[in-house]
C-alpha cells in the first residue's frame, strides 16, 4: 500500500496539517459545526471577523441569492474581543487545528490595537487582517483599495504583535498585485485572496435593492474565476505566501488554485451550504495526489504551465 | 442536528401549487414541533443555498419515528424543483434545527393561527397537543386568499380540534382575515395561548391582538438564511429587550414570543 501523501503547508511560523482553512465569516466561531464534522481535520480555522467592541451588523434583509452565488451584507456582526476571548476561544483551543483571528477596526488605531490585545492570547495561533470588508464604513476597504493606507495599516499592526499575520485582500481595486506588494513591504507574513466582488440586486416589482444595505459582497462559484486569476497575478508578484479564497467549493476548485500558486486555501461560502465541504476538499486532494503519484503537496504548489 | 442524504418517499400535490413532501429518515424521533430543516439538490449550485422548510408532520410507522413531511407552496426555484420530485430521490437534509413551540399540559383552551403555507408547522404542534391534552376545546383559524389554498381542514378535523376559516375572497369560510375571526372567538372565549404562523402582516397583527387581550402568543417566523446553523448570520431580527443586538432565526426562533421581536418585512 502507498504511503499517504504529505498534506503539509505552513503560513508564517505556522505548520498547517493540511492546506484547507475556513473562510472568516462563513464559519462562525467553529463550534457551530462541532456536531456535523471532526473540527480537528482541518487545515486551520479562521474566525468571524472581530472587532474591540461589539457589532450589530447591518439591518435586514442580508442575504440574497444570486445565480451560483449570493450577495451578503452581514456588516460584520460579532460579540466583541472579551466575550471572543471568554466564551468562544476556549472552544477552540480544545481543537487540534490552530485557529486564526479575522480582525478589523475603523481605524489604525483600532487595528493596532486589536492586534495588540490578541498578541499575548495563547490558543490564538495569527491573525487575518480585514481591509477589504466591503459592508460597512469602518470595515477596512478604505485601507484595502489604497496602497499607502494598506501599507500604514499593516505596518502598525505589525508593531503591535508578533504574531503570524494575513491579510485580506480586496478584488474591488484596478489592481490587487499593488496592493500585496505593499502589505508585504509593510511585514505581511502571508496574504489571503480574494474578498468578496461588491455587487448588487433589486426587486423589479417593488423597485427596491434586495438588500437593507443596498450592495453587498458576492460570493460563491460565480466569483472563482476572478479569484484564480488574481491569486495567479499576485503570486507572480510576492514571495510570501499567497492563499486563495472565492467560490471555493470542490476539491477540484482547491487544486486549481494551489497548481496556480496559493500555498493553501479558505472554503467559504460552500460551509453554508455543505457543512463537509471541507472535508470532502481535504479527501479529494489527497486522492489525487495518490491517484497522480504526487508524495507531497508542495510538490503540486505553483506547477502551473503557461508554455503549453 | 444531522446532515444526511435522504430518500423521498412520496411528493403529493394537495391543490394547485400546493405539495407535501415525505422524506425518509430515522433521525427525527425528538424533533419537536416548530423545527424545521435546511434543503439541498444534493451537488447542484443552482440554486445554491439551502432552504429552510417547517417540519410539518413526523412519519410513524409501527410506534417508531421514520421519516417527516414538509408541506410547501411553489413560489421559487427551488420549489418548483422539488415539486418535481419523485419516490427514491436523493435530497441532502440538515436537522432538525431551531427551537419549537413550548407547550403546557395544564392549557383548557388553545387557539392555533395559521395564514396560508404558513398552516405547515402547526399540523405537528397541533397533534402534538392532541397526544397529551383534551383538544376537544381547542380551535384552529385557518386563513389563505381562497378556497383553492386553503390547507389541512380535514387534518386538523380528524384530531377533534375545532376548524375555524376566513378566506380574503370570501369563497368559502368568512369573508376576510383570519385575524377578524380570531378577535371573536377571544370576546368569546379567552384562550390561554395563541400559536401562529403565517405572513408578516398577519404576524404582526397577531402580536398586537394578543397584547390588547393579554393572551400569550408564540409565533414561528420565516427570514432569509443561508446556513441554518448560524454560522452566516444572515437571518438577523429586531429585538425589543436587547435592541443594541440582533436575535437570530435559526439561533433563538424560529419561533418567538411576539413581545420578544420587532416585526419588520421579514422576507
Amino acid at each position: 500500500m502507498k504511503k499517504n501523501p504529505d498534506l503539509e503547508v505552513s503560513i508564517g511560523e505556522i505548520k498547517l496539517k493540511n492546506p484547507v482553512m475556513t473562510a472568516s465569516g462563513t464559519f462562525g466561531y467553529a463550534s457551530e459545526f462541532k456536531e456535523l464534522f471532526e473540527l480537528s481535520r482541518l487545515g486551520a480555522i479562521i474566525v468571524k471577523g472581530l472587532s474591540i467592541e461589539a457589532s450589530k451588523g447591518n439591518k435586514p434583509p442580508r442575504i440574497v441569492e444570486t445565480p451560483c452565488g449570493m450577495l451578503n451584507a452581514i456588516g460584520l456582526e460579532n460579540v466583541g474581543l472579551e466575550v471572543f476571548l471568554q466564551e468562544k476561544l476556549p472552544f477552540l483551543k480544545t481543537l487540534a487545528t490552530p485557529t486564526f483571528v479575522n480582525i478589523y477596526g475603523k481605524d489604525i488605531v483600532e487595528y493596532a490595537e486589536l492586534a495588540s490585545r490578541i498578541d499575548d492570547i495563547e490558543g490564538i495561533s495569527g491573525i487575518e487582517v480585514n481591509i477589504s470588508c466591503p459592508n460597512i464604513k469602518a470595515g477596512g476597504m478604505a485601507f484595502g483599495v489604497d496602497p499607502e493606507s494598506a501599507f500604514n495599516v499593516i505596518k502598525a499592526v505589525r508593531k503591535s504583535t508578533a504574531k503570524t499575520l494575513i491579510v485580506k485582500l480586496s478584488p474591488n481595486v484596478t489592481d490587487i498585485t499593488k496592493i500585496a506588494k505593499s502589505v508585504e513591504e509593510a511585514g505581511a507574513d502571508a496574504v489571503s485572496l480574494i474578498n468578496t466582488i461588491t455587487g448588487m440586486s433589486i426587486d423589479i416589482e417593488t423597485r427596491r435593492p434586495k438588500l437593507a444595505n443596498i450592495t453587498g459582497g458576492l460570493s460563491g462559484p460565480a466569483i472563482k474565476p476572478v479569484a484564480l486569476r488574481m491569486v495567479w497575478q499576485v503570486v507572480q508578484k510576492v514571495k510570501i505566501p499567497v492563499i486563495g479564497v472565492g467560490g471555493i467549493m470542490t476539491p477540484e476548485d482547491a487544486l486549481e488554485f494551489l497548481i496556480a500558486g496559493a500555498v493553501a486555501v479558505q472554503v467559504g461560502t460552500a460551509n453554508f451550504i455543505n457543512p463537509n465541504a471541507t472535508i470532502d476538499i481535504i479527501e479529494g486532494i489527497e486522492k489525487f495526489l495518490i491517484k497522480n503519484n504526487i508524495p507531497k503537496i508542495t510538490d503540486i504548489i505553483g506547477t502551473l504551465d503557461v508554455e503549453g | 442536528m444531522r446532515q444526511e442524504k435522504i430518500k423521498v418517499l412520496w411528493n403529493k400535490k394537495l391543490a394547485p401549487f400546493y405539495y407535501r413532501i415525505g422524506f425518509k429518515s430515522n433521525k427525527y424521533s425528538s424533533a419537536k414541533p416548530g423545527q424545521f430543516i435546511m434543503l439541498r439538490f444534493a451537488d447542484q449550485i443552482n440554486p445554491l443555498l439551502r432552504r429552510p422548510f417547517s417540519i410539518h408532520r413526523l412519519i410513524s410507522r409501527d410506534g417508531n419515528i421514520v421519516g417527516l413531511e414538509a408541506l410547501y407552496k411553489v413560489v421559487g426555484k427551488c420549489t418548483k424543483k422539488l415539486s418535481m420530485c419523485v419516490e427514491g430521490d436523493i435530497i441532502d437534509i440538515i436537522g432538525p434545527l431551531g427551537n419549537s413551540f413550548t407547550t403546557s399540559d395544564n392549557y383548557n383552551n388553545v387557539f392555533i393561527v395559521a395564514g396560508g403555507v404558513g398552516v405547515a408547522p402547526m399540523l405537528f404542534l397541533a397533534s402534538c397537543l392532541q397526544q397529551n391534552t383534551d383538544v376537544s376545546k381547542f380551535s384552529v383559524f385557518l386563513g389563505s386568499r381562497s378556497k383553492h389554498d386553503l390547507l389541512c381542514k380535514d387534518d386538523f378535523s380528524r384530531l377533534g380540534i375545532k376548524v375555524l376559516i376566513a378566506t380574503e375572497d370570501g369563497s368559502t369560510g368568512k369573508k376576510g382575515f383570519v385575524t377578524d375571526i380570531l378577535e371573536t372567538s377571544i370576546k368569546e372565549n379567552h384562550p390561554d395561548i395563541i400559536y401562529g404562523c403565517g405572513p408578516t402582516a398577519m404576524l404582526k397583527a397577531l402580536a398586537l391582538i394578543s397584547e390588547m387581550h393579554s393572551i400569550p402568543c408564540r409565533v414561528s417566523i420565516e427570514t432569509i438564511m443561508a446556513c441554518g446553523i448560524g454560522a452566516c448570520l444572515g437571518c438577523a431580527v429586531e429585538s425589543k429587550k436587547t435592541p443594541e443586538k440582533y436575535l437570530h432565526t435559526c439561533l433563538n426562533g424560529p419561533v418567538f414570543d411576539t413581545k420578544e421581536i420587532k416585526f419588520v418585512n421579514f422576507l
